[in-house]
């Protein structure tokens, strides 16, 4: 995230980060009321991030979080009350207002509700994202806006609708019923991926603050994999964000500019997380038929455990594409697939399979047909259709770098 | 994923807006504004000054820059004001627009906005 001097030292930022979902967890179990807990902890974070290098830390930080935000949370309500003449609810609240701090709560299971509600199914995506950073990643506002590249009282809007939406829906901090578990967790591997995509695919020197966005959603995700250690996907998903974290010294050249996969100088690849990432694969893998998050992240090793671009086990990667395909069809599968496709048994191949996307609408207002189809024509040894493609995709991106990229490749041609 | 949606007006059309006869047009206006602020989905949005107060600027010799005064040229409709806006969709790009008062006389284009992310290749 971008610097914020209020937050002190990474230490200290570490700890207040990790005790955030779980002093939540705890402020609303006992007094309900999402949305006001949700800005007490936020006070209390402040409080504790200005007053601890001070002072020292507290002997139990997540007791002296807890006291602190139910001291704000009181006095919040009380002012509201009293503009708005609230007293009764204030008094029914009372008796709970002075929890003991060591009152030891559940954090795990706190941490994974509160993930499961800040993905509530009646948010937008963008809503599920800022809200899951800023209540259970415990970012400020400031720092979700850097990362999303919007003004801070934009973002704070959103945050504070998004909690608003939650109320009206009805949401109550309760694990989701049973039937609805394994879908709201789906949800929740959904909006950590778009975390981790939101900040893997900025590439500019001024995004460094997305950057970080993934080393946030590692960190998420490795929290939901110990709150889920048997959860096949969830695992996969963690290993699915290392195997590909660890190219990103690689996937970027000088200015920003976007080197791909097989030009990348593999040297620069991350071994350790590479290691991380394969062991997580082959325990996933070893959990049940494979879903999504498996094969994508099985891809992605196959990938990063070939020594150079000529090395790739294209046989294993084309196998796994077409499962992929058969568990979760998607436009963008079929793209990559013909990619492989082409490596495997020549560009011809590749081409044929894209022919089954024409006409398709979902691919037919993105650039990544375009794209594909002029990398396997340039294979192909068809420079000047090729290039009308490169063309065509680079008038249809929405990325800067992805413009960049495609228009240099049409020049060289 | 964020949009510029741009303003296209005339004289007539701004007049529309201006006066008592506009205050029914201008409430609608500040009500949309406020709802994408609360929403969150607001990142800024200006007017712009009348099209005869502009200045084009021509300079392929850099030391010697050519300025005129006067819009590029003379057209219906003008470009008039902006917002820009961080939305889940083009979906809801487009309700916005529709939404926009001004719409209803003269036309606003939405345009995405480049970003700085993109996809390894």
């Amino acid at each position: 995230m971008s610097p914020d001097p209020a937050r002190g030292a990474p230490a200290l930022e570490d700890l207040l980060r990790t005790l955030a979902p779980q002093v939540l967890g705890a402020l609303v179990r006992r007094h309900r009321q999402f949305d006001a807990c949700e800005d007490a902890v936020q006070e209390a974070l402040l409080a504790a991030a200005t007053q601890w290098p001070a002072e020292g830390v507290p002997d139990n930080p997540h007791g002296w979080l807890v006291a602190v935000g139910s001291r704000r949370l009181i006095d919040a309500l009380r002012s509201e009350s009293a503009s708005r003449a609230r007293e009764e609810r204030l008094a029914v609240m009372d008796p709970q207002l002075a929890p003991s701090p060591d009152d030891v709560p559940t954090p795990s299971d706190d941490t994974l509700t509160l993930l499961v509600l800040c993905c509530h199914p009646s948010l937008s995506a963008p809503s599920q994202l800022a809200l899951t950073l800023r209540a259970v990643g415990g970012l400020t506002t400031a720092e979700v806006a850097s990362a999303f590249l919007v003004p801070e009282t934009t973002m704070a809007q959103r945050i504070s609708r998004a909690k608003k939406t939650i109320r009206q829906a009805g949401a109550s901090f309760e694990p989701p019923p049973d039937d609805e578990r394994d879908a709201r967790i789906a949800v929740v591997r959904q909006v950590l991926y778009l975390i981790f995509n939101e900040g893997y695919t900025a590439s500019s020197g001024a995004a460094l603050a997305r950057a970080e966005l993934t080393g946030e959603a590692i960190r998420l995700a490795r929290m939901l994999h110990a709150l889920l250690p048997d959860d096949g996907e969830t695992t996969a998903l963690l290993a699915l964000m290392l195997l590909t974290d660890a190219r990103r010294a690689a996937r970027t050249g000088p200015g920003g500019d976007l080197v791909p996969l097989a030009e990348q100088d593999r040297s620069r690849w991350d071994p350790a997380a590479i290691a991380e990432g394969v062991a997580l694969v082959e325990r996933a893998l070893s959990t049940g038929p494979p879903g999504t998050y498996r094969l994508q992240a099985a891809i992605a090793a196959v990938h990063d455990e070939a020594a150079t671009a000529a090395d790739t086990d294209w046989r294993q990667i084309v196998g796994l594409y077409e499962l992929l395909g058969r568990v979760a069809p998607s436009p963008v599968v079929t793209l990559n697939h013909a990619v492989a496709l082409g490596e495997l048994r020549g560009p011809r191949a590749g081409l044929a399979l894209l022919s089954c996307l024409d006409g398709d609408e979902r691919v037919g207002a993105g650039h990544r047909l375009a794209a594909v189809r002029a990398h396997l024509l340039e294979r192909a040894g068809e420079p000047d259709a090729a290039r009308e493609q490169y063309r065509e995709a680079a008038r249809r991106t929405s990325s800067l770098p992805e413009r960049r990229y495609l228009d240099g490749r049409a020049a060289a041609l | 994923m964020k949009y510029l949606l741009m303003i296209y007006d005339n004289a007539d059309s701004r007049e529309l807006f201006a006066g008592e006869q506009g205050a029914g047009l201008m409430a609608e206006m500040d009500a949309l504004f406020a709802e994408l602020k609360e929403s969150g989905e607001l990142v800024g949005s200006d007017a712009l000054a009348d099209p005869s107060s502009t200045t084009v600027v021509r300079a392929p010799d850099p030391a010697a820059p050519v300025v005129t005064d006067g819009p590029l040229a003379e057209a219906k409709e003008h470009f008039g004001g902006y917002l820009v806006v961080d939305v889940a969709s083009q979906d809801r790009a487009v309700e916005i627009a529709a939404r926009f008062p001004s719409t209803r006389f003269t036309p606003m284009e939405v345009r995405p906005i480049l970003g700085d992310a993109g996809e390894e290749m």
